[in-house]
């Protein structure tokens, strides 16, 4: 009897300790004793990246008597770890973001903010990068960083197999006699492309040939199913089939860093890793469909940084939105991100490296265009069904037929 | 006098407090939370909304993927592990044979289970490689054609069980310190019998252990229905979707389509099929585990009746 009383005492004492700690987290003061506010500020990156982006923030609170960031890295578990602040209301109040559609509706509009800096701070930023960070005409984020996807090419396989390398005038049917003569004359692939490519990444090839997934609406019926969308689909099953294109399990990075592959179409994450192999590469704009009449168009990859709605301290918060988003910040981050300030662009002279400036052309070719992930309420789960049935095209043990497969998926 | 006495009987109690809140704060807690979330709808980003057994109904009825992912799991568990179960026994009986250099290869056999899951789906993930990988060259050398493991749904969930089988260490050791346990004598005098090793094996070592085959087999049997690590680095669910298995399933329903309600409900049904299981393992304990302590006490009370 005793002892059953013990047990319970302890038991009421833990379960009294756990929830004043919970109670005490509520009320938690964001401004500390010195008088400074607290601000919390959440990244993705890892390594190396954080050092850099912690020796940036260190520079913003030497010069800030009032107001001190945290730097809290959370690396691959980012989105985890965001959703689950998210759904707790312990967001941290100023965050890396690029997936507005799942997370908007705990960020807080910054349009008021954007308004208060004057017209010249938004012109400064390409227009294209806004679409991105915005939902529903809202914009909910600052650009910080993009890639766009261009065409990799190995110039020494293209030496070898004796043809001239890639342009940014080139047709897919360009690209298909080179990838055929690279694939006769030497070891390798000519082309490689992802068979379960993300749904998200794919759509700019359909905006490149004239359709969409969907329309403004929403419907899929009629869009993804379009002659032009299967035109694109059955392009890249015909070059697997033939067998110059490899598809590849995943970006294709791998097969074209070890020489197996002569080209790829990929955004500007892989360009360290290149560089530091020595990969003897060149980069263009994507190929464009001739029987389209228009220029190529890739899809923006883009991350913004954003204020959480239920931040204590938004005018501090938005003080070093600023601060991350200027000039200077934006040129310390050169080769972490690619800047989007034009102005930086043109002081850098970054225009002038050819192994960057395909991915600004690309981003001036690709501005008007809303990704069906902001269009489509339910994108995650759409998503994950159109990426299994892009895998039922491109996957070798099944390459069904286009028309049927996009006609299933238009029923989603 | 009494107060003594509830010092002295409460102090053990106080020993394991820490334990005891961290039990409660992080294991029974959020238990019972997800028990509470997953009769809610909760998008996360905004407030929870009561659906009552909605969840539930929409899982049995509506999503075929729920459907799908169990019978991946199960199947997956099906061949899993028995598997390895054998092959941690097969194991564990080479390293206690009396060789030279025996603790190098109880070493060996040991170290994949230290490694941590996200490396071995790494180093999986290069071995499986159909077109450069390590695996199909050695085929090659047989004159094989591989399949191209990770790409060919046929093959996909062989190519995670193979991998998911490099782990098989810790059983293993298991295994190992309870046959060290066996008196030798029960092995010399079979052999003074003229029993065969293949004899002893199934009459002496076999029997004598499956105290431990039960345990390794409740365990195995929960760790493969909740296995994630692999599928998620090694396979990513695919190729199309046949490694999709429910801990995958329920992740996804969480933390990429952010439906943390419906994924509570999806693990609480793996947490009801789980115990379902264990319950009939143990059910059916009685026939095939023998323990020597039960053999020797009923032993006493057929004496005892005489």
């Amino acid at each position: 009897m005793k002892r059953k009383l013990a047990v319970l005492c302890m038991l009421s004492l833990t379960a009294v300790t756990v929830l004043s700690g919970c109670g005490g987290s509520k009320t938690n003061q964001d401004t500390a004793k010195d008088g400074k506010t607290k601000i919390r500020f959440a990244s993705w990156d890892v390594a190396e990246d954080v050092d850099r982006q912690q020796e940036l923030v260190d520079k913003f609170n030497l010069a800030h008597d009032d107001i001190e960031v945290t730097l809290e890295a959370y690396g691959q578990d980012f989105d985890t770890k965001i959703s689950a602040g998210m759904g707790s209301g312990d967001t941290p109040d100023v965050m890396y973001m690029w997936n507005y559609p799942s997370y908007y509706q705990g960020l807080e509009p910054l349009g008021s903010f954007i308004e208060k800096e004057g017209e010249s701070y938004k012109a400064n930023f390409y227009d294209t990068l806004w679409n991105y960070n915005s939902m529903d005409g809202q914009i909910y984020g600052i650009p910080i960083g993009f890639t766009t996807h261009t065409l990799f090419y190995n110039k020494d396989l293209f030496q070898e197999a004796g043809i001239s390398e890639p342009t940014n005038d080139w047709t897919w049917d360009d690209l298909q006699q080179a990838a055929k003569t690279i694939s006769e004359k030497t070891s390798a692939k000519g082309f490689a492309f992802p068979m379960k490519p993300d749904p998200y990444d794919f759509e700019m090839y359909l905006w490149s040939n004239g359709a969409a997934y969907c329309d403004k609406e929403g419907n899929l019926e009629g869009n993804i199913n379009s002659k032009e969308s299967e035109e694109v689909f059955q392009m890249f099953q015909d070059m697997e089939k033939e067998g110059y294109a490899v598809a590849t399990e995943k970006s294709g990075t791998d097969e074209f860093r070890s020489g197996a592959v002569a080209m790829y179409v990929y955004g500007a994450w892989s360009i360290n890793s290149l560089k530091e192999d020595g990969l003897n590469y060149g980069v263009v704009a994507i190929p464009a469909f001739a029987n389209a009449g228009k220029d190529s168009v890739s899809i923006l990859s883009s991350s913004g940084i954003s204020i959480s709605k239920d931040s204590k301290n938004k005018e501090a918060a938005w003080e070093f939105v600023k601060f991350w988003t200027n000039e200077e910040s934006n040129k310390a981050r050169i080769g972490l991100e690619l800047p989007v300030l034009s102005s930086v662009v043109e002081s850098e002279k970054i225009m002038d490296q050819p192994e960057y400036a395909p991915f600004y052309l690309m981003l001036e070719q690709s501005t008007g265009y809303t990704s069906a992930s902001f269009i489509i309420k339910e994108w995650s789960e759409l998503s994950e069904k159109l990426s299994l049935s892009f895998e039922e095209v491109f996957n070798p043990s099944s390459l069904q037929s286009v028309p049927d497969v996009l006609n299933s998926a238009a029923q989603k | 006098m009494k107060q003594k006495k509830f010092i002295r009987n409460a102090t053990p109690y106080f020993f394991i407090t820490p334990w005891i809140i961290g039990f409660l704060v992080f294991t029974i807690g959020p238990l019972i939370l997800s028990l509470g979330m997953s009769f809610f709808d909760w998008p996360l980003t905004s407030d929870p909304v009561f659906k009552g057994f909605g969840n539930y109904t929409e899982m049995f009825t509506k999503d075929t993927q729920f459907w799908k992912s169990l019978t991946i799991s199960l199947k997956y568990a099906a061949i899993f592990v028995p598997l390895n179960m054998a092959i941690a026994l097969f194991l564990a009986m080479l390293i206690t044979q009396p060789v030279n250099g025996v603790k190098i290869y109880r070493t060996i056999f040991y170290i994949p289970a230290v490694i941590s899951g996200v490396a071995v789906s790494i180093i999986w993930g290069w071995i499986l490689n159909g077109d450069y990988g390590v695996l199909n060259y050695l085929l090659s050398l047989l004159g094989i054609t591989g399949p191209r493991w990770l790409v060919d749904p046929a093959w996909a969930l062989f190519a995670v069980i193979l991998a998911s089988a490099f782990g098989v260490g810790t059983m293993m050791l298991i295994f190992y310190t309870d046959i060290k346990n066996i008196p030798i004598d029960l092995y010399e005098a079979s052999s003074l019998d003229g029993a065969s090793p293949a004899k002893q094996f199934f009459c002496i070592t076999l029997p004598i252990i499956t105290p431990t085959i039960l345990f390794n087999l409740i365990t195995s049997v929960i760790s493969s229905f909740q296995q994630v690590t692999l599928v998620m680095l090694l396979t990513g669910g695919g190729p199309l979707k046949s490694t999709y298995f429910y801990g995958l399933y329920t992740y996804n329903n969480a933390f990429k389509h952010h439906k943390l309600g419906y994924a509570s409900a999806n693990a609480w049904v793996m947490f009801i099929i789980i115990l379902i299981l264990t319950a009939l393992i143990f059910k059916s304990s009685s026939t095939w585990v023998f323990y020597e302590t039960e053999a020797k006490n009923g032993k006493k009370k057929k004496g005892g009746k005489k």
